[in-house]
């Protein structure tokens, strides 16, 4: 269970698995996916969509609903104080500084949003609830943390205290409220921070009445209201019009080390990952098939699948781009469905025999920083050995 | 007019909906008995006998003491200017030939009700199509022309709205009154089919000749309830009259009509179909409420006998208990049905009307 | 938009809605087959007093007179000329006229009405909401279990149920079997417990509410049921959906405690909707109090409208429905102005 991670860890996942369970079958949205997130750094997971890259980061942060469950993995958060906490009681959750969150019980993960983890989402519309001002929204976040300070172990329980009573006496009596003053200032200079022109006005205005960008801008903010360690950041610009999403870009990256906290960004656009992050993760049907810092992968690409992603944007410094779109589509996904084989080889044009039994993830020419679950990782390319279509059986649902 | 992929969306809807199959077993089940009563019903539904007064459905026969007046020659016999009286034992039996028990005048329920089912699902079905008629009709032409046509048809209709339809529906009942009161003969009974079945079986003979079609109660509950078939028509028409196919017709100088009924109409016709069968479900409770208020002239009617039986409310509950059972079930199983038409169609539109 | 804009754009409207109504109610009398007459009038008259209620009435004018008659008196109130077919003796009717079998006004007598209707169709609505919003958020919030399996079947039977069976067989099990409630009638109405209480008979008007509670329950469950079962319906299914919308994830994410979520975000954006819903619906509402108080003879409108539609009570019948229909109109009117005011996503326009 103890990896050998790099000093600066902040969260190891290892492992980490989730399962859809729907009508038409069981769908493998993130299959045995691990990725470590380094102190003070942006790191990328890139893919196409239905890759499984959002399930992932809703998974990291115990955000998956039904019908999905988590059915497998681990995730090591260092954090001395709980490592301190469980150490007695679960010292099998506990390795040095860090603990196995998945281990840890529900209301311990719950509060851990907010201080520990936060995340923004793709569309900033829809990610606000409608019918209340984005002031009131940023402070009832901020007011959380508050009482959390102030009552600890209340933050564990499910209602933290505050059920339908206490909702109807608060909505309902004049004066009262769930959020303090003390936190609507504190929305607005978040507000502030995130460059929003006339904070206090705007605190009192509806989502609906923010342009998009200004409103991916408190999302930020509201995500920053629990002071996060690490901030997922699901596809935040791809909503957005061109010129506004560098802008968003920017901010993210002046939050990032002006708080000096990680982000996680998740995209499936590679320029923005080249323009971010430090270190890049690329799933492909639900597994993370090549990792390592962004030169390793992007110079020097193992996986066929980076390789045809990589291909396929266009090079600035080319007058002529090469446009290699991979033949062929992402999988569905479903258990059912799933070959046995390398889930790429069915599109990848370097596929050889050994392709037919499903690879692990594996160093890259030794190198344990860049890793990839591809035979290419320590082997090369023999067209004698090539896998024709006759070798593929079963499985794959025709 | 239904495509492939309409017939597709419809069936995995059902082989995920369980309750769906419920429903339409229910309605395939009323619809048939409903069709075919002279031959399913155990007994004549309107013959009366006093004897056989008010006795109880199987499985719930029953033994009480009564305190009853002693006779002597049929007459009360006083003594002391009172009337005697003794406790006897007075037995509610039941029997297989009124499984649902008779009514206070020795009718069959069973057979009532099946008579019953015709009345509901002549005034649901020639109901809901009238309403259909006139509220497509209505809708199409405001939402094709827009403009006047649309402002003056869509505002009355919603004057329409400002009344509870049950209260409307009396109102024009009180004007109307029985003036288009029609009776369709039966014809397995006219034929001979059916009196030779039931003699063949043993059944007893003298099925009625002939159904009341409550007439007045059919152009009123459509009255009421076109304006819903007019808001979702329109609603149609005013999309479908930008499709590029539309304007061809136009430009090829169809006329308005033919444009209407031809291009639009058939395109709108999924959302109307669900509606319709969810309204098919609201007239028949209003029928049966106005049947209930003794606004009908069938004789023979669901919510007729419940009134019926109102008198009985504290001697034989179950007079009153089983038309409002089949109510129930009828309209439970219509529910399911439009709910499945909508789940599987999403024409989006709500749930509307009832009583 | 103002509100104050908002408002009177809706009265007006309200107004022109109104308009309608009296068109259609005058309308009725000009669809009647054959002789008008012989539906706004009670069969056993004589032929003199029929002669004279046809003059008075106008019935002899054309239409466009009668209409503007109509339209004028009861915007006005100008007598109509009316009389008393008891006595005999014309008498100034208000703007509703008076009625032809008592002679009474049409106005006062469903005015004495209304509170009987609008007690029943307030308890009933009580009822409805205290029920079925808390069984809508506990059937969503526990999809798939016991009681969403329970709260689901009796929506279904409850819209499916019509309400007069159900107040008889209530009548029959809660009232006649178990005796624990009266078969029908009202004993006494809020205004008798209103009454008593501003005389300072304090005991005797605890007694009094204690009654007309007693009496009322029945027919505010008979008349409830569909309701609740409607909005339970409603509340389970906006729930859902609410519940599944990104924001709710968004807000998990920021560390909000799974009941702020349920109950700040999700039920309140669920309820919103409803209100419209509901307000849409308040027609079916009345138009079950109709055949409520008919079950349980509850002396409201619905037994005036019923009571005159049998003795061809044709003043009578035209009141009841025009003061049944302008009170929709007024709910509407109220249910839209508070959905604007609760939904900040919609201006006054």
């Amino acid at each position: 269970m103890s990896h050998a991670g790099h000093r600066d860890d902040l969260l190891r996942v290892e492992d980490l698995t989730t399962r859809f369970y729907t009508e038409e079958g069981q769908v493998n949205a993130v299959e045995s996916v691990s990725f470590d997130v380094r102190d003070n750094e942006i790191l990328g997971i890139v893919g196409e969509s239905g890759s499984g890259k959002s399930v992932t980061a809703l998974s990291a942060i115990d955000l998956v609903d039904s019908p999905g469950k988590i059915t497998g993995g681990e995730v090591w958060l260092r954090d001395a104080e709980l490592a301190g906490e469980f150490r007695g009681d679960k010292p099998e959750a506990v390795d040095g500084d860090f603990v196995d969150l998945r281990q840890l019980p529900t209301g311990v993960r719950r509060a851990l949003r907010g201080p520990k983890f936060s995340m923004i989402f793709q569309d900033p519309m829809s990610s606000f609830n409608p019918s209340l001002t984005v002031g009131e929204q940023i402070a009832e976040a901020v007011e959380v943390q508050r009482r959390a300070s102030a009552n600890p172990r209340s933050t564990r329980s499910r209602t933290q205290g505050y059920g339908l009573g206490k909702l109807l006496v608060d909505s309902v009596v004049p004066g009262r409220k769930y959020t303090s003053d003390e936190s609507h200032e504190r929305a607005i200079e978040l507000l502030d921070q995130v460059g929003i022109p006339d904070p206090v006005e705007r605190a009192d205005e509806y989502p609906h009445q923010f342009s998009g960008g200004m409103l991916q801008r408190a999302m930020v903010a509201q995500a920053l209201a629990g002071e996060p360690d690490v901030l997922f950041a699901d596809e935040p610009t791809t909503a957005l019009d061109v010129t506004i999403q560098a802008q968003i870009l920017d901010l993210l990256r002046d939050i990032q080390q002006e708080q000096g906290m990680s982000v996680v960004l998740i995209t499936h656009d590679l320029g923005v990952i080249a323009r971010m992050c430090d270190r890049v993760g690329v799933m492909y049907a639900g597994e993370v098939v090549e990792r390592g810092s962004l030169e390793a992968v992007f110079d020097d690409p193992t996986h066929p699948y980076t390789q045809g992603l990589l291909g396929s944007i266009p090079d600035v410094d080319d007058p002529a781009p090469r446009l290699e779109p991979i033949e062929g589509n992402v999988p569905n996904l479903l258990d059912s469905e799933m070959p046995d084989r390398c889930y790429f080889a069915d599109r990848c044009p370097k596929a050889m025999e050994a392709c037919l039994e499903h690879p692990e993830e594996r160093a890259v020419e030794g190198d344990r920083r860049h890793t990839a679950r591809c035979v290419l990782a320590d082997d090369e390319y023999d067209p004698e050995r090539a896998l024709d279509e006759s070798q593929f059986e079963g499985g794959d649902g025709e | 007019m239904i495509a492939p992929r309409t017939i597709r969306s419809l069936k995995r809807g059902l082989s995920r909906n369980a309750l769906a199959k419920v429903g339409i077993a229910i309605v395939v089940v009323v619809l048939f008995v409903a069709i075919f009563a002279p031959f399913v019903a155990p007994d004549r539904p309107g013959t009366q006998n006093l004897n056989e007064s008010r006795q109880p459905p199987i499985g719930f026969e029953k033994a009480t003491t009564q305190e009853v007046p002693v006779k002597e020659n049929g007459s009360v016999v006083f003594e002391d200017g009172q009337i005697v009286t003794e406790n006897r034992t007075v037995y509610e039996n039941s029997s297989w030939d009124h499984p649902l028990g008779t009514d206070g005048n020795g009718r069959d329920i069973l057979s009532r009700l099946i008579y019953g089912a015709r009345v509901s699902l002549l005034v649901g079905f020639f109901g809901t199509g009238l309403a259909m008629l006139v509220g497509v009709t209505v809708g199409l032409t405001a939402g094709y022309y827009r403009g006047k046509v649309d402002d003056v048809l869509m505002r009355s209709a919603d004057v329409m709205l400002a009344f509870p339809s049950i209260v409307l529906a009396i109102a024009l009942i009180g004007v109307l009154q029985d003036a288009l009161e029609q009776s369709i003969p039966d014809p397995f009974v006219q034929t001979g089919v059916a009196p030779a079945f039931r003699s063949a079986l043993g059944l007893p003979t003298g099925m009625p000749e002939s159904t009341t079609l409550p007439g007045t109660i059919i152009v009123v509950v459509a009255l009421v309830n076109w304006v819903w078939f007019a808001r979702v028509a329109r609603g149609e028409a005013l999309s479908l009259r930008e499709e590029s196919y539309v304007k061809a017709a136009r430009a090829l100088g169809a006329n308005d009509a033919s444009i209407m009924f031809r291009h639009v109409l058939p395109n709108a016709i999924t959302p109307i179909l669900v509606l319709g069968t969810i309204q098919i479900a609201a007239i028949i409770l209003l029928e049966s409420a106005l049947s209930f208020l003794g606004f009908s002239s069938a004789n023979i009617s669901w919510g007729f006998d419940i009134a019926l039986g109102r008198q009985y409310q504290s001697t034989a509950w179950w007079i009153s208990a089983m038309p409002g059972l089949a109510i129930v079930i009828t309209v439970i199983g219509l529910n399911l049905v439009g709910d499945w038409l909508r789940d599987a169609l999403d024409p989006g539109i709500e749930g509307e009307g009832g009583v | 938009m103002s509100l104050a804009r908002f408002l009177i754009k809706r009265l007006l409207q309200g107004v022109f809605v109104v308009w309608g109504v009296v068109t259609i109610v005058f309308g009725l009398r000009v669809i009647a087959p054959g002789d008008p007459a012989n539906v706004l009038l009670p069969p056993d008259v004589g032929p003199e007093v029929r002669q004279q209620v046809i003059a008075d009435l106008g019935l002899d004018q054309p239409l466009y007179v009668q209409y503007w008659e109509f339209v004028s008196g009861i915007a006005l109130g100008v007598p109509e000329g009316l009389f008393n077919i008891a006595t005999g003796q014309p008498v100034g009717g208000l703007g509703l006229g008076t009625s032809l079998t008592t002679g009474t006004s049409v106005a006062s007598r469903v005015g004495r009405s209304l509170p009987a209707t609008l007690e029943l169709a307030i308890m009933a609505t009580v009822v409805a909401v205290v029920i079925a919003i808390p069984l809508g958020v506990i059937s969503a919030t526990n999809r798939y279990s016991v009681p969403d399996y329970g709260a689901t079947l009796f929506s279904l039977a409850g819209i499916s149920t019509p309400n007069f069976w159900l107040g008889v067989m209530l009548i029959i099990v809660l009232a006649v079997q178990l005796d624990l409630f009266p078969t029908s009638q009202r004993a006494i109405g809020i205004p008798g417990v209103v009454d008593l209480l501003v005389s300072g008979q304090l005991v005797a008007a605890a007694e009094g509410f204690r009654t007309w509670l007693w009496y009322i329950t029945l027919p505010a469950i008979t008349l409830g049921t569909y309701f609740t079962a409607l909005i339970t319906r409603l509340t389970r299914s906006g729930m859902l959906d609410e519940l599944g919308k990104t924001y709710v994830r968004a807000s998990r994410a920021k560390g909000l405690p799974d009941a702020l979520v349920r109950y700040k975000h999700v039920l309140r954006n669920t309820l919103i909707p409803i209100i419209t819903v509901v307000g849409l619906q308040l027609g079916t509402l009345i138009g079950g109090a109709v055949i409520t108080e008919f079950v349980f003879d509850w002396p409201g409108l619905g037994q005036v409208l019923i009571n005159s539609i049998n003795s061809r009570d044709w003043p009578m019948v035209q009141g009841s429905l025009i003061v049944i229909a302008v009170g929709f109109v007024v709910v509407n009117i109220v249910v839209d102005t508070l959905y604007t005011l609760v939904n900040p996503r919609v201006g006054f326009d």
